[in-house]
């Protein structure tokens, strides 16, 4: 299911890849859903061990170190789920964008997850997108993925279309260098 | 008695006609209209004996002269055979009915004479102004007349189509002053004699309500319209950020101070060829 863009400027860029704002206000955005999921794991924890031991209800209090590795393995269980089902989190949805690889195709599971964990161990790799000529950032040109708007909702095997309205390509059988 | 002296005695005025154009008595005239006269007074006078007479002796004259009757009644039957006694009398006939015929001119022509005299002397205003139209309409009985009147046959014998032809209905609208019309019809006073409850209780409402709702998908038009709002508010966030998005590539290759536009168009295997 597609609708009509009435942004002509957005409708031109359709397919090309992201720029730093936009990919900024989606990561902030998957953030705080990844903090949202952290506290919601926290409360079901602390529901649990009231069931189990009895009152005070309250929220478990965690080593830092357990804290901070709980905390990343449930945002790189997020970001990789999200990114290989659809190829858009959250952010990315709210910013109207899609995680594709080289192809435009949606992301393999190994691959969304080796850049989720590349995002959580060095978020700063974004700032790449700056300097880059094709808007990549660091964890793009590591795992071979780009970052493309695209406002329509479709499943996530369909590419995305290319800018100009061209039928995207089904492969990498271009020659072009 | 001398000739010059009839010439010269007075005349009573109504013989004045008898006067000649010189002065002089037309005697052959006066002395024919003294025979007359004599001979008119003699016929009066004897008539009025034979009546004296016949007043007096009529019963046993009847009686004598019955017998005399029948036998000049049968002497008029020889007389009628012998002496063409008919023909004398249809030759009379025929001059009484001429002279009939000359009176009656005469009398047409006197009568014709007499009224157009009438008529020249008569005030015709003055005549109407005298007559009491009011009595002489209160003594007319209308009702008698209506009575006899029968409609059915007077409008069988109206073309009504010659007449509707015949009338300029343009010129009649041109004459009408509709706006005085209208500005003296009292519309409020039409209103107030309308009774909207009775309206209101003829409608069935509720039915009504429920069939406009069945045929308005209000739940589709409620959810298509709150998507329509929340997805053209993200797409403005979304343009926003396009936008920035150009800004700051732009500011970022002036400082570094990069030739030409970003490759960040399709297709993507220009990353990794």
């Amino acid at each position: 299911m597609t609708r009509d863009i009435r942004y002509v400027e957005a409708r031109a860029l359709q397919g090309h890849r992201a720029g730093f704002a936009s990919r900024v206000v989606a990561d902030v955005v998957d953030l705080g859903v990844a903090w949202l999921l952290g506290l919601s794991a926290l409360l079901i924890a602390g529901v649990v061990r009231y069931l189990l031991t009895g009152p005070p209800l309250r929220l478990p209090v965690l080593p830092n170190w357990l804290d901070a590795s709980l905390g990343a393995a449930i945002a790189v269980g997020y970001l990789t789920f999200s990114w290989s089902a659809t190829g858009r989190s959250v952010g990315k949805q709210l910013a109207g964008l899609r995680v594709v690889d080289h192809a435009g195709r949606r992301l393999a599971v190994w691959r969304s997850c080796t850049r989720a964990v590349l995002y959580v161990l060095f978020p700063a790799g974004l700032l790449w997108v700056l300097a880059s000529r094709r808007n990549a950032s660091l964890q793009d040109l590591v795992v071979g993925t780009a970052v493309v708007y695209d406002w329509a909702y479709r499943p996530a095997d369909e590419p995305p279309p290319t800018g100009d309205g061209r039928a995207p390509r089904p492969a990498r059988s271009s020659t072009q260098a | 008695m001398q000739n010059s002296e009839l010439m010269v005695a007075p005349l009573p005025p109504e013989l004045a006609e008898l006067r000649a154009h010189d002065g002089r008595i037309d005697v052959p005239r006066l002395l024919a209209a003294a025979a007359f006269g004599l001979a008119v007074e003699a016929q009066r006078r004897s008539w009025d004996a034979a009546a004296a007479v016949a007043g007096r002796f009529a019963w046993p004259l009847r009686i004598l002269t019955r017998p005399a009757m029948a036998l000049a009644q049968g002497s008029v039957a020889v007389a009628r055979h012998h002496l063409d006694l008919d023909g004398w009398a249809a030759r009379g006939l025929t001059q009484q009915r001429r002279a009939q015929e000359a009176a009656i001119r005469a009398v047409r022509a006197l009568t014709a004479a007499l009224a157009a005299a009438v008529l020249d002397g008569i005030d015709v205003d003055g005549v109407v102004a005298r007559v009491d139209l009011d009595q002489v309409v209160a003594r007319i009985d209308l009702d008698q007349i209506v009575d006899r009147i029968n409609p059915n046959q007077i409008a069988t014998r109206i073309d009504l189509d010659e007449i509707v032809d015949r009338v300029d209905v343009d010129a009649i609208a041109q004459r009408i002053d509709l706006d005085a019309i209208v500005q003296r019809v009292d519309l409020d006073a039409i209103v107030a004699r309308v009774d909207i409850d009775a309206i209101l209780a003829r409608i069935d409402l509720a039915g009504l309500t429920e069939e406009v709702i069945d045929e308005v998908d209000l739940g589709e038009i409620i959810r298509e319209s709150s998507s329509t709002m929340a997805s053209e508010t993200v797409d403005a966030l979304r343009v926003q950020g396009m936008r920035v998005d150009g800004l700051v590539s732009r500011m970022v290759d002036r400082i570094l101070q990069r030739e030409g536009q970003r490759q960040t168009g399709p297709p993507l295997e220009e990353l990794w060829p």
